[in-house]
């Protein structure tokens, strides 16, 4: 299964987005953004399937938790910035 | 012991609060600052203490809820965040150190103080839209007063603010756990409350609610996000979190709050103002002792005493050694003895809590009727 990781602004935001998420039926983990996509530093992130990120995104809007990032992990490691 | 020093700290906590900072203790590591097991406990804990806190006291997220050593300390970022030099601040006439102090370090502003009798709740009013109308930049008031007990008519107060567009930041020291406290209703700035008086935390938390200011930080430091940024993040609760926050403590003060939301703040309100009548029942019968009464629904479960022809501190050491605690003095609160006219002699005072009952207050009521009635025939 593919996975997206959605960064946020801060660890109590990204506590909030899960959540938000899991309330809405979404499988929503909290993990530690790697520091590849962290951007300005130490991050956390929601790690979601990609089938779910389109809905995630949504509702982390219309909740006022605007993403940092939103990136998909490549199969050599990478990470690529995913637009929603 | 009779435990009558609840407004000053409640010292018998339920169950939880002790277990559970203890847990907390020896069970997380710093929160925000890894993502092993111990790491995210912590930061689970604080995020259940910001959410239940915001379900409690009407705050829109829980990310506006900021963890704090004490009252003392939110209130200083409160008023770091909104008082600018030159500003005009109103406050009540019974603020606490905790307030006046912060203001008048600053040495840039004009103090104005609006006054009324105690338990005067129009009369306050009427004082603090009078100060209104000449115009001012932030008000600050306490929704209880820590020495009488006295209940500020918040909710008004507020809603003068807003039509005027004057910020409000409200000292909720001695209301949150026992009358209903609502930053969005009242539309105020910010809310500061201890975690260790009706929030039966323990000593070292304290609450900041945030409304929609964004806010200065007063210290700076590590939040563990956005660590190659030198500035600090623009985003709360990390804003005004700088270093690794008391977490054993929040983990009790979340014991507390589960406690409060439980039990019920109007009904550990209602409990509380029950001992307290009855306290004030008994020693209003006695000749000598003057009670500071205010009238039903202007008085929380605080009152404060005197004892005619005895000191103040006299009376709180004689009541000490017959294993009755409670406060004597100015209470960190000069104003508000100064504004009852009581600067000269302090006064005793007993507060109640949720774990006090009607044969405890029986009896230190009993034992402030003896001392007095000992000091009249000596007279």
């Amino acid at each position: 299964m593919v996975y997206d990781l959605i960064v946020c602004r801060s660890l109590t935001y990204a506590q909030r987005g899960v959540r938000l998420l899991e309330r809405a039926g979404i499988s929503a983990y909290l993990v530690r953004a790697p520091r590849l996509i962290a951007r300005a530093g130490c991050a956390y992130c929601i790690k979601v399937s990609q089938r779910w990120l389109e809905r995630a995104v949504e509702l982390m809007r219309e909740a006022k938790l605007v993403p940092r990032g939103i990136y998909q992990q490549l199969e050599d490691g990478s990470y690529e910035e995913v637009s929603v | 012991m009779i435990y009558l020093d609840s407004a000053a700290t409640t010292m018998e906590k339920p169950a939880s609060v002790p277990s559970a900072t203890a847990w907390a203790m020896t069970h997380m590591a710093s929160p925000g600052r890894g993502g092993h097991g111990a790491g995210m406990r912590a930061a689970d804990t604080l995020y259940a203490l910001r959410e239940t806190a915001a379900q409690l006291f009407d705050v829109p997220n829980p990310e506006q809820v900021v963890l704090t050593y004490n009252a003392t300390h939110a209130l200083n970022l409160a008023i770091h965040a909104l008082v600018r030099p030159g500003h005009t601040v109103l406050i009540s006439g019974y603020e606490h150190n905790a307030v006046t102090r912060p203001l008048c370090a600053r040495g840039d502003l004009t103090i104005r103080v609006a006054q009324a009798p105690v338990f005067d709740q129009a009369g306050m009013l009427a004082a603090f839209e009078e100060e209104l109308r000449r115009g001012v930049d932030v008000v600050v008031c306490t929704h209880v007063s820590n020495v009488f007990g006295f209940i500020m008519p918040i909710g008004e107060l507020a809603r003068m603010c807003r039509e005027r567009g004057v910020p409000l930041i409200v000292d909720a020291s001695q209301s949150a756990g026992c009358l209903p406290v609502r930053l969005s209703e009242w539309g105020a700035a910010y809310v500061a409350m201890p975690g260790h008086k009706g929030l039966y935390g323990p000593q070292g938390t304290g609450l900041l609610l945030c409304g929609e200011e964004q806010p200065a930080p007063l210290l700076y430091g590590g939040t563990g996000s956005e660590s190659q940024n030198q500035t600090m993040p623009d985003v709360l609760p990390d804003r005004l979190e700088a270093g690794t926050q008391n977490v054993s403590g929040a983990a009790g003060l979340l014991a507390g709050l589960r406690f409060v939301r439980c039990k019920g703040v109007d009904r550990i309100g209602a409990y509380e103002e029950c001992l307290s009548g009855q306290l004030m029942d008994g020693l209003e019968q006695v000749p000598g002792v003057r009670v500071f009464r205010g009238p039903k629904g202007t008085q929380t479960g605080v009152c404060s005493i005197t004892v005619e022809g005895m000191d103040c501190e006299e009376v709180g050491s004689w009541l000490a050694r017959r294993g009755i605690a409670v406060r004597a003095g100015l209470h960190c609160a000069p104003l508000a003895h100064k504004t009852a006219g009581t600067l000269d002699t302090g006064t005793v005072r007993l507060s109640c809590s949720a774990f006090n009952t009607s044969q405890q207050v029986r009896r230190a009521a009993g034992a402030i009727a003896h001392l007095a009635r000992c000091q009249g025939k000596g007279r």
